[in-house]
């Protein structure tokens, strides 16, 4: 599978989904250990701006050239922006999806209570490590 | 993110073709029907491009591999199987199918006459254990001899646009005088095979079975120099070894049924439309006979259906088909055309009830979103394919 790459500094769930947090808001994509796991990612799909979601629940859709994946939000909170450059070119996450591949943005409902629940980046490289 | 599960569990002892090693060296090998196999090697997209353009190599040792033969063969094989066994001639290969005793398909399979009384059944690597019990068994009432010759024999399908040319320059002479759906002993670079010209991506090609390839170190030496023969010989027609996902992803885009998803134990021939594949001037009537005959002749409850997406989405295996707003049936598979670049597949609705060109809804997780009915080949049958005009 080769070399993973997990950052320094976000947030990560068991689903390998990463959050972002950038002032008031949360910036979520897959890590690269996902999008490897997927290979050539041929279409993505989130709920649409306005959504409002608890943590946990399933908010999109990540489609490779083999398999179907749920995505879900890590956070609770309302989709404030989806990444619709991913419609036309969802390869962007397999080549980019710490940066351009993000997927949404989220307006947080309850941060400071959910982020300590999540994994930082050496949590994270142990837990997919054992998995 | 959640990834669905696929195959089988690893606690489960999975079998291994002659090439496993080379899988494991160059692709990303997953468990599949019982097997260990290559998923792909780089890219989906460029394997399946490969065949579509060039050429590109799949490894299908894992298929089964039975021969029958005696002096009752042919009876015994048409009391077996759906097509006319009987017009097939010497050197001859057609696509059949087994039925159960209702009527539907118990399996689907390439039969090739090698001999005026001998046969090599060629059928899924997932029906290979449950088909060796059915020949085995009813092969008891007849003058014949059932082989399971699976594991001394390479199978390697080559295929595309310059499938032949490969095979001709790496055998030194003409292979495209053996003409489509025949299967002849050959002997290409010192390898001893029967050279099938079938196949299962739409493109022409050929399906080689390599000789004396048994499950030994010199044997899957064997099976590998073939292989590796094939690849370095084959550069200069863009050759691409090509895993699990490209072959589902030919086969899907050409229209091709699948066994246990297009094709199962409770769905007859009629209704999947291979019609070819079923004959009713034979004798011995095959099993599974009257049933097929009354769907052909009195309607069928369900028949297929490939269609296109017309909104975002790509469609899976087991979504629920809508036809002004009520259920009317199931996907059977799905996923990407790279040709189209647009998401395809395949399902079941009732007969009559749709026409080419009517717009249907898939439920996709929720999310209902249109299709349209067409026909297979998904791709421009002039441009591609073994009908290729250009």
């Amino acid at each position: 599978m080769g070399s993973t790459e997990v950052k320094d500094g976000l947030y990560y769930s068991k689903e390998h989904e990463y959050a972002k947090v950038e002032g008031d808001v949360v910036i979520i994509g897959i890590t690269d250990h996902a999008q490897n796991a997927l290979h050539e990612i041929t279409f993505v799909e989130i709920s649409g701006v306005g959504t409002t979601l608890k943590a946990g629940d399933e908010c999109g859709l990540v489609e490779s050239m083999k398999a179907s994946s749920d995505i879900f939000t890590p956070l609770s909170g309302e989709i404030v922006e989806v990444n619709v450059a991913l419609e036309d070119a969802p390869e962007i996450v397999n080549e980019d999806c710490y940066g351009k591949g993000w997927m949404f943005k989220l307006k947080p409902s309850n941060l400071d209570a959910e982020l300590p629940g999540l994994m930082d980046a050496e949590a994270y490289k142990a837990f997919i490590e054992s998995e | 993110m959640t990834q669905e599960k696929r195959g089988v569990s690893m606690s489960e002892k999975l079998e291994r073709t002659q090439l496993y090693d080379w899988h494991k060296e160059h692709g990303d090998v997953i468990p599949f029907a019982g097997w260990e196999m290559p998923v792909r090697y780089s890219d989906i997209r460029d394997e399946h491009m490969a065949v579509r353009d060039g050429v590109g190599i799949f490894d299908t040792s894992h298929m089964s591999r039975f021969f029958v033969r005696g002096p009752q063969a042919t009876e015994f094989l048409q009391r077996m199987t759906t097509n006319n066994v009987s017009k097939l001639e010497v050197n001859g290969g057609h696509y059949t199918t087994c039925l159960n005793e209702k009527g539907g398909i118990h399996d689907d399979l390439m039969l090739y006459r090698i001999g005026t009384d001998e046969y090599i059944w060629v059928t899924n690597a997932a029906n290979g254990p449950k088909i060796k019990d059915h020949l085995m068994k009813h092969s008891k009432s007849f003058d014949v001899e059932v082989l399971d010759r699976s594991s001394e024999i390479a199978m390697i399908a080559v295929q595309g646009p310059k499938a032949l040319g490969l095979l001709s320059k790496i055998a030194r002479r003409d292979l495209s005088e053996y003409k489509r759906f025949t299967c002849n002993p050959v002997d290409i670079a010192g390898y001893d095979t029967y050279l099938c010209r079938t196949g299962y991506t739409g493109e022409d090609g050929a399906e080689v079975l390599v000789l004396n390839c048994p499950y030994t170190d010199e044997g899957k030496k064997r099976a590998i120099g073939f292989w590796e023969e094939l690849l370095s010989q084959g550069t200069e027609f863009g050759i691409k070894p090509c895993g699990l996902g490209a072959r589902d992803s030919t086969r899907l885009e050409a229209g091709l049924v699948l066994y246990g998803h297009e094709l199962d134990e409770n769905t007859s021939p009629i209704e999947a439309r291979i019609p070819y594949a079923v004959k009713f001037k034979v004798e011995p009537h095959y099993i599974g006979f009257d049933t097929v005959k009354s769907h052909k002749e009195i309607g069928v409850k369900k028949t297929r259906i490939g269609f296109s997406m017309i909104e975002r989405g790509i469609p899976r295996e087991h979504y629920p088909i809508l036809h002004n707003g009520q259920v009317i049936g199931e996907t059977t598979s799905g996923g990407v055309s790279p040709i189209l670049n647009n998401g395809i597949g395949l399902g079941y609705v009732p007969p009559d009830l749709l026409n080419t060109g009517d717009v249907i809804e898939i439920d996709i997780k929720g999310r209902h979103r249109k299709a349209k009915v067409i026909e297979w080949p998904f791709y421009d049958p002039q441009r591609y394919g073994a009908t290729r005009t250009v």
